[in-house]
């Protein structure tokens, strides 16, 4: 007995046989990518997909990386009512559990309940309006007390205190324009007033005389694709024909994904958002957040066989104690990011002011704190 | 940064009343991620929750002797947590004074829209209470004021007078116009009282 080999050795040594070969070859794992190629948002859309299939491509050639990643795709078409059956689609008809997508809250909403019935995780990276966080999405762009906040803490002392907000017709818009009315008072300010479009809308006159009778200093443009460039553009030309001083344009969703579209008229909006294009690179903070959250969901998968079955929490929670350090925020799975405020000059954003990597504060109900130590003010004796 | 909507919610303290069950995990993790402090109690609520922002107790299998305070009193906003919806359980429910509720299990989703519900229907309860004692008490005080008028009238002097001898009143004694007619009209009825009572003497 003694001098046979025995099977938990043979295993051992033919196991590590495995692995070191397994290493090499990565094992496949499916994931969905639900983004709409065409429609009201596309451009918007079309960034996060280059993003993700990017993350994708730099993942599947990392030879540091245990995975690689096998992407199933459906493409809404901008369709609110498409996502949920796509969605559902995806969980059924395939292994994949995480998808990256949805670029609306409304298409995030619309998703939640099949990612709940069907044991799948949602990879949303774009900004969004806050008071949610499901258990079942990985919030990987920016909520208000990173975007809006510091956008206008920065707008009200530096281009005044009258203000005027535009949205589009949905969550988005509302909520955006509920909490800035509230920063704006708090502040000593006023909202001049509040208009919607909906999504798609090209046809802003009537808010662009309203803008020209009340004279705002600064515009909060929460409007989506279409709706926007024309809006910007309409604002531009009232601005030539009828030589009124155009008020700045800032906004949470604007980035560089959309500058061709807008053209010209966007010039001089000052945006927030956790990510601009440096010199000589492309992609704004839609294609970056993307392809960032495909490299962090390969890095929580890494080294993990099964990982991906895992509920999100579970994986945040293995990760840690795997000593990996998630992104995502362990209590409601929101991205620690900075708060870049960036003027748009020559066609290219140029960073005007910059906040440290901070917490996310979803439901807005405690003080932001800088998660660095330097940033913590020393008592000096 | 300053408070934005959040109903003072951040550091609010909720006393989850159930016994600990998978059914209200959901309950915990969001309170949590909205940002409230957390405590659990069962079977009873210990007299320290009266000072709670707000109690979740179990419809199920709950009852009266559970609160320290009486039915329908609850010194802050109550959210009951459903899992039977019989007519029973919920008319229990909605006396002990439920402003919102939530649906066992308790998932991610509803927990915040019940906590503002909640918040709201118990400022405007209070606020409707408040609104209709007020009342009471000026509707009782005007029937006062007309009663010490008609005292001094009664003795022979003109309406304009009476009301001029009850300002009067009230500003040698330094109390309000009603609290002036309360005493004239409390001291006249024990007048009467006695009168009353010699009359009954002399029948």
């Amino acid at each position: 007995m003694a001098s046979e080999p025995r099977f938990d050795r043979v295993f051992a040594r033919f196991g590590a046989g495995l692995f070191t070969l397994g290493f090499r070859m990565k094992r496949v794992v499916d994931i969905g990518v639900l983004l709409s190629r065409s429609g009201m948002y596309t451009a918007l859309a079309c960034a996060s997909r280059a993003g993700v299939l990017r993350g994708v491509e730099e993942v599947n050639v990392d030879p540091n990386l245990d995975v690689a990643f096998r992407v199933i795709e459906r493409d809404p078409e901008g369709r609110a009512d498409r996502y949920a059956p796509l969605c559902r689609e995806i969980l059924k008809g395939s292994n994949a559990r995480h998808i990256f997508g949805c670029t609306t809250s409304a298409s995030r909403k619309e998703v939640i309940p099949e990612l709940e019935r069907f044991d799948g995780v949602l990879w949303y990276a774009v900004p969004y309006e806050g008071f949610e966080a499901s258990e079942r999405v990985a919030y990987m762009h920016s909520c208000p007390n990173q975007h809006l906040l510091p956008l206008l803490d920065w707008a009200l002392p530096n281009l005044g205190n009258r203000s005027y907000l535009v949205g589009s017709n949905y969550i988005w818009g509302w909520e955006l324009a509920q909490i800035a009315r509230e920063r704006v008072s708090a502040a000593g300010g006023q909202v001049l007033g509040d208009r919607y479009l909906a999504i798609g809308d090209t046809e802003p006159d009537h808010i662009i005389q309203d803008i020209q009778a009340l004279k705002p200093d600064f515009i909060l443009n929460s409007l989506v694709g279409e709706s926007s460039y024309a809006f910007m553009a309409k604002l531009a030309q009232a601005a030539q024909n009828l030589s009124f001083s155009r008020p700045t344009v800032i906004s949470c969703n604007f980035t560089e994904c959309e500058i061709e579209a807008a053209g010209e008229a966007a010039e001089g909006l000052v945006s927030a958002g956790p990510w601009f294009e440096p010199e000589g690179a492309r992609g704004g903070s839609f294609y970056e957040m993307a392809r960032q959250s495909v490299h962090e969901l390969a890095r929580l998968l890494h080294g993990r066989p099964g990982a991906e079955g895992l509920p999100l929490s579970d994986l945040l929670r293995s990760a840690t104690e795997a000593g990996k350090s998630p992104r995502l925020d362990p209590t409601h799975l929101h991205a620690r990011q900075p708060a870049i405020i960036a003027r748009l000059e020559g066609g290219r954003f140029r960073e005007i002011k910059r906040l440290v990597t901070m917490r996310a504060d979803p439901y807005l109900t405690s003080r932001s704190r800088p998660t660095q130590a330097g940033a913590i003010l020393k008592v000096v004796s | 940064m300053s408070r934005i909507r959040t109903e003072n919610l951040g550091g609010a303290i909720a006393w989850i009343l159930h016994r600990p069950h998978p059914s209200v995990q959901g309950l915990v993790r969001q309170l949590g991620v909205i940002g409230l402090e957390v405590r659990e109690a069962w079977p009873e609520l210990p007299a320290e929750a009266i000072g709670a922002d707000f109690i979740f107790y179990d419809a199920d299998m709950g009852h009266d002797e559970q609160f320290p305070w009486p039915r329908g009193q609850s010194p802050m906003p109550m959210i009951a947590l459903i899992g039977s919806e019989a007519p029973g359980r919920l008319k229990w429910a909605m006396d002990v004074g439920a402003h919102a509720q939530l649906l066992k299990p308790v998932s991610d989703k509803g927990v915040y829209a019940a906590l503002l519900v909640a918040r709201s229907n118990f400022d405007r309860a209070n606020a409707s209470e408040a609104m209709i004692a007020d009342l009471q008490n000026r509707l009782s005080a005007r029937q006062t004021i007309v009663q010490a008028v008609m005292i001094f009238v009664m003795k022979g002097m003109t309406e304009a007078e009476a009301y001029d001898q009850l300002r009067q009143a009230a500003m040698a004694w330094r109390v309000t116009i009603e609290t002036a007619a309360e005493r004239l009209v409390a001291n006249h009825s024990n007048e009467r009282g006695k009168d009353d009572g010699r009359r009954v003497d002399l029948a």
